[in-house]
């Protein structure tokens, strides 16, 4: 996940979209993408309104991937209104463990 | 994106195959019911005939074909190649499976059972040209491809031997008599079709439902050698010498290969990142720990059909049981609950998610009746098996009762899956 740049004048709105996509849940964890840390990137093009999200799976054969993908979709162009989303589902690098937030951690009991 | 989407002709053909299941596992029991007196006596009974191919056709392999419909594009990375031979399969499998259980269970072997053989085999030999045409849409080769095309090609060869054993009831092909293929047929189907079908499916399944972080199928690849090496020697064994002394070394083999699954299984369990188990995996579980007590019954049978003791065939029905009775019923009973409602909350919600707070697919059955209908089960594993085992009929009728319990309690829960409306808790 990227971090916050000061520098960057899209930076708040991406921590925004950030908090704004723990809404969207794995449907068989019930744990939010966020915490799963399932998300990889956000960029912003504010001038056009356009969201590009990068997002990963637990594993390729994830039967819940369309899921997933149309829900990040909606859960930005349904809060961000104007914007489009794109959703790019991306393998590299392969989704471990360490990618868990503290958190998800915690909601998973571990 | 993997590229697996659920099409509404997909979820038609998936969904019909469990209602049908469902359906003929309430019927299985009610055939149990009116068939008491037979499960003490020999396996080789036109009741015991048709309700176990009741038990293996309409329930086991019903829900298999349909699970696999779904599961299989999942499992192998790539979409169904056709739903219309899906659709043909179903429509030549039903009046095949229905006319050849009928003709078991008034045992008229005559044309009825021999066109209902006929249909059958036609019917999953479409099948295993869907599955193949599938797998060969993909370039990756997995081991869970390798047990689930042994698997099919095992299916179509335990149907053939069926439909031949069928016509051999009017035409005498065989020189032999009908239960020297009998255990051919029996072990083509239990080790070939569901073994394998079902350690393929789960090896996948059981890791991404825990989240495991076990990755390596080195243990797979033993399990699935040796079981396949324990099945080919057992058959040509079995029909050129009868059971023997080396029958005990194939099962030391087959057993090894079961282990490396058990082994595999409990990996994946204990690098498990989800550490609730949820209801539907427990009865998953508990479908293993049946596996387990079937495999043991084995060196009994072997025992005392060697010392020519009558015993061996109460064990067979044992072994007969917690196989189609124990580990398939009770993986069939845990493991719906957690395709079905995928397949419908897939249906219904995936359109709104991200829009709208909405259930999740454990939501979509009765958690209530879910608890009941394991109860019920459990019920009767710890009745009707040693019942059977003791000749003791008020033991068997409870267990049975308790099986119509378990049945009614599972279709209703399919229905409520099913027929879930649509909700929603407001905006996110």
């Amino acid at each position: 996940m990227a971090s916050f740049d000061i520098t960057d004048p899209n930076s708040f709105l991406k921590e925004q979209m950030t908090e704004t996509l723990r809404l969207v849940m794995d449907p068989e964890l019930h744990i939010n993408i966020i915490d799963l840390g399932l998300v990889y990137g956000i960029e912003i093009e504010a001038p056009e309104k356009r969201v590009t999200v990068e997002i990963t799976l637990s594993s390729s054969y994830c039967p819940m991937g369309e899921s997933i993908v149309s829900a990040v979709k909606n859960c930005i162009e349904g809060h961000y209104e104007g914007y489009e989303a794109t959703v790019n589902l991306v393998w590299e690098p392969v989704w471990s463990y360490d990618c868990i937030t503290d958190q998800g951690k915690r909601l998973l009991g571990l | 994106m993997s590229g697996i989407k659920q099409n509404p002709g997909l979820y038609k053909i998936v969904v019909t195959h469990y209602v049908v299941a469902a359906i003929c596992f309430l019927v299985l029991s009610v055939m149990m019911l009116f068939s008491v007196k037979a499960f003490t006596g020999h396996y080789f009974h036109p009741q015991i005939l048709a309700i176990t191919h009741m038990a293996a056709l309409g329930w086991g392999t019903m829900i298999i074909l349909g699970a696999s419909y779904q599961l299989i594009p999942v499992v192998l990375e790539t979409d169904l190649y056709s739903e219309k031979l899906a659709w043909i399969s179903f429509a030549l499998f039903l009046p095949g499976l229905i006319a050849l259980v009928y003709s078991f269970w008034v045992f008229v072997p005559g044309i009825h059972m021999q066109c209902g053989a006929i249909l059958l085999l036609l019917a999953v030999l479409l099948f295993t040209v869907n599955v193949y045409l599938t797998a060969k849409k993909k370039k990756q080769e997995t081991i869970q491809e390798d047990f689930i095309f042994s698997a099919c090609i095992c299916l179509c060869l335990t149907v053939a031997l069926g439909a031949a054993l069928v016509f051999n009831f009017t035409l005498a092909i065989f020189p032999q008599d009908q239960l020297h293929f009998l255990k051919l047929h029996a072990h083509m189907g239990l080790i070939g079709w569901f073994l394998l079908m079902l350690i393929g499916v789960s090896s996948k399944l059981v890791p991404m439902f825990l989240v495991s972080s076990y990755q390596s199928t080195k243990l797979l690849t033993y399990s699935y050698y040796l079981i396949v090496g324990a099945l080919l020697y057992f058959l040509v064994d079995s029909y050129l010498f009868g059971l023997s002394l080396r029958t005990y070394l194939i099962f030391t083999i087959g057993g090894a290969g079961i282990a490396c699954y058990f082994i595999f299984l409990l990996k994946c369990l204990r690098s498990r990142l989800r550490k609730h188990i949820d209801l539907p995996m427990l009865n998953s579980f508990l479908s293993f720990i049946l596996l387990k007590i079937a495999t043991l019954t084995v060196p009994f049978i072997i025992y005392f059909h060697l010392k020519n003791n009558p015993v061996t065939i109460r064990f067979s029905m044992i072994y007969g049981e917690f196989m189609l009775m124990g580990w398939i019923t009770a993986l069939i009973l845990g493991q719906t609950f957690k395709t079905m409602p995928f397949i419908v909350w897939v249906k219904r919600y995936e359109h709104l998610t991200g829009k709208f707070k909405t259930p999740m697919p454990a939501d979509l059955f009765a958690d209530n009746l879910l608890k009941a209908q394991t109860v019920s089960y459990l019920i009767f594993c710890l009745t009707f098996m040693p019942g059977c085992y003791l000749l003791f009929l008020p033991l068997i009728y409870v267990g049975i009762a308790a099986l119509m319990v378990t049945a009614m309690l599972y279709l209703s829960n399919i229905f409520i899956v099913l027929f879930h409306k649509t909700v929603t808790y407001g905006k996110l």
